[in-house]
């Protein structure tokens, strides 16, 4: 785990009374009461900020899943004065990048067709229209987009979150906003 | 900007399949007793650590170190031995105890002293091989139907209808097909290691297998010629009809591609390390990737299962209900319930019962 997050807020309020601090420690003790409470407060955007840079729902929900996996295997040696969804959200963002790129580089002989996700709920035009825009980015500037957007991080908090100077990111969330806007104002 | 975020839509049925996943995944973690700073002086870390010995060389000899070691790479609760399959049929495994069939109560029959096997289209026979010898045996007493002996022999695969069966395997790097009777032996153009797959469902002998560039190769075996091929994927692991034999799946290094055999178009399933593939009777598809179980089915990916170490092999149960895998470190076989629930019961000293570690060859109908 990197040190260079322990300096991001906690941006999620846990439900109930307990601090998820105290979740964590639970959940470290074995109760999965509190490893539900955490998984469920974090699984909506988890799942959004993967869908969003990989546009694709399958791939999104095993990036999700496979982020909250590695959450488990590093539990017991989570520490619990950090909070805990910047680190999440740092796998899933990295995992959901590393996707977007091995897919572009994927193209077949005969047909290139990805997977379409089956029973996908019908989405809103809005929706619609930001998943087109988004599609126009690369997946780094989706990433910064979803980061800064959906997860509500600042500029200097993503910079950390993704190992990239703060110009860059600033860079990158002028750029892809412009495109986006763009799209969605078509 | 933040009210176009707030309208995509989240998915609680994916939330549900991925909570029963990880519920299971950290069910089975193995909790760390987090160790406390302290000033211990050196010499009193050095006579703990001379306690610690003593209390080790005491103790019975390496039980507890095994035990640890197969808590934290195994499932726990595991049965201490195979002593009926979750589901009706007969499992044909393989290795270095031999052949062996395993039927549903959990009796096991040893067909003799191969190292690969596979079933017959109808299950009704066992194509087995040794290092150089081919053979088909009974699956009710081992008896020997006929024997062929070529060099540096594997994958044995039997296809066909119930009146006209092919076998394919491989010596070298040769795809070689003989007739079902044991006649008619004849070698194909040159193959990656990989085993060649028979479709189903069809009146002719079809063969898909791997050619030495990579490339997925369908083919009519009876008269040599190639109906399709694919461009070339790098480090192809495994191939897979679906039980319809209308869909070939591949497993390479970086991709599985799913190929309509009759329009030719391929399908990218964006999951990278698959090892090894099985369909299931209806249709979905298992993906074996590291420690962890993946399935594919209308057009979605996820995980089915996460183990505490490696994977290997997959087999369905005939009624498409239980996916058996083998956790090889933990000397495990764990049957993962696939339809609802995810129960997942594992059963412990594999090795034991067949005489080392044996691969998951196919799992069978009744007779």
């Amino acid at each position: 785990m990197s040190s260079n997050v322990g300096a991001l807020r906690l941006d999620l309020p846990v439900a109930g009374d307990r601090t998820e601090r105290a979740l964590i420690r639970d959940a470290q003790r074995g109760s999965v009461e509190a490893f539900e409470q955490l998984f469920r407060s974090h699984w909506p955007r988890a799942y959004r900020a993967a869908l969003l840079v990989v546009g694709d729902a399958a791939a999104a929900e095993d990036i999700a899943q496979e982020s909250f996996l590695a959450a488990v295997r590093a539990l017991d040696r989570f520490d619990r004065r950090r909070p805990f969804g910047p680190w999440l959200h740092r796998i899933v963002v990295n995992r959901a990048i590393d996707w977007a790129r091995a897919r572009a580089l994927r193209r077949e002989s005969f047909s290139d067709v990805e997977l379409e996700a089956a029973g996908e709920r019908e989405p809103s035009a809005h929706a619609r229209a930001l998943a087109e825009g988004l599609a126009l980015l690369q997946p780094e500037q989706r990433a910064v987009i979803v980061l800064r957007y959906l997860l509500e991080y600042t500029p200097g908090e993503i910079a950390r979150l993704l190992d990239l100077p703060r110009g860059t990111v600033n860079s990158r969330l002028r750029r892809g906003l412009d495109r986006l806007q763009e799209a969605v104002r078509e | 900007m933040r009210r176009l975020f707030d309208a995509v839509p989240s998915d609680t049925e994916a939330e549900e399949r991925a909570w029963s996943v990880v519920r299971e995944a950290y069910a089975h973690r193995e909790p760390v007793v987090r160790r406390r700073r302290s000033h211990i002086r050196p010499a009193l870390v050095l006579a703990a650590v001379a306690v610690a010995v003593v209390a080790a060389a005491l103790s019975p000899p390496g039980r507890a170190v095994v035990n640890a070691v197969r808590r934290s790479i195994g499932i726990e609760g595991a049965q201490p031995a195979l002593f009926q399959l979750p589901s009706p049929g007969r499992l044909l495994v393989s290795g270095a105890g031999g052949t062996w069939v395993v039927a549903a109560d959990g009796s096991t029959r040893r067909l003799g002293a191969y190292s690969q096997a596979s079933w017959s289209p109808h299950a009704l026979y066992v194509v087995a091989a040794t290092a150089n010898e081919l053979a088909t045996v009974a699956p009710a007493n081992g008896q020997v139907h006929w024997q062929l002996a070529r060099p540096a022999i594997g994958f044995p695969r039997w296809g066909g209808t119930r009146t006209d069966t092919r076998i394919a395997y491989l010596t070298g790097n040769h795809v070689h097909v003989v007739a079902g009777d044991g006649t008619g032996d004849h070698r194909l153009p040159p193959s990656a290691r990989v085993a060649p797959a028979w479709q189903p469902e069809t009146s002719q002998h079809v063969l898909a297998y791997v050619d030495v560039r990579g490339r997925l190769t369908i083919m009519n075996a009876d008269r040599g010629i190639v109906a399709r091929r694919s461009r070339p994927y790098m480090d192809v692991r495994d191939i897979a009809w679906s039980p319809n034999g209308r869909t070939l799946a591949l497993a390479a290094r970086d991709e599985v591609a799913l190929f309509d055999v009759t329009t030719g178009e391929a399908h990218v399933v964006g999951v990278q390390g698959v090892r090894t593939l099985a369909f299931a009777p209806d249709g979905r598809l298992a993906l074996l990737r590291g420690n962890g179980v993946l399935l594919v089915a209308h057009g979605r990916v996820r995980t089915l299962f996460a183990a505490p170490s490696r994977l290997a092999g997959l087999a369905w149960s005939p009624n498409g209900r239980w996916l058996l895998s083998s956790l090889p470190a933990a000397d495990q076989w764990v049957f993962v319930q696939a339809r609802s629930g995810h129960r997942v019961l594992a059963v412990s000293h594999i090795r034991r019962q067949f005489g080392g570690e044996p691969s998951l060859d196919g799992w069978a109908p009744e007779a």
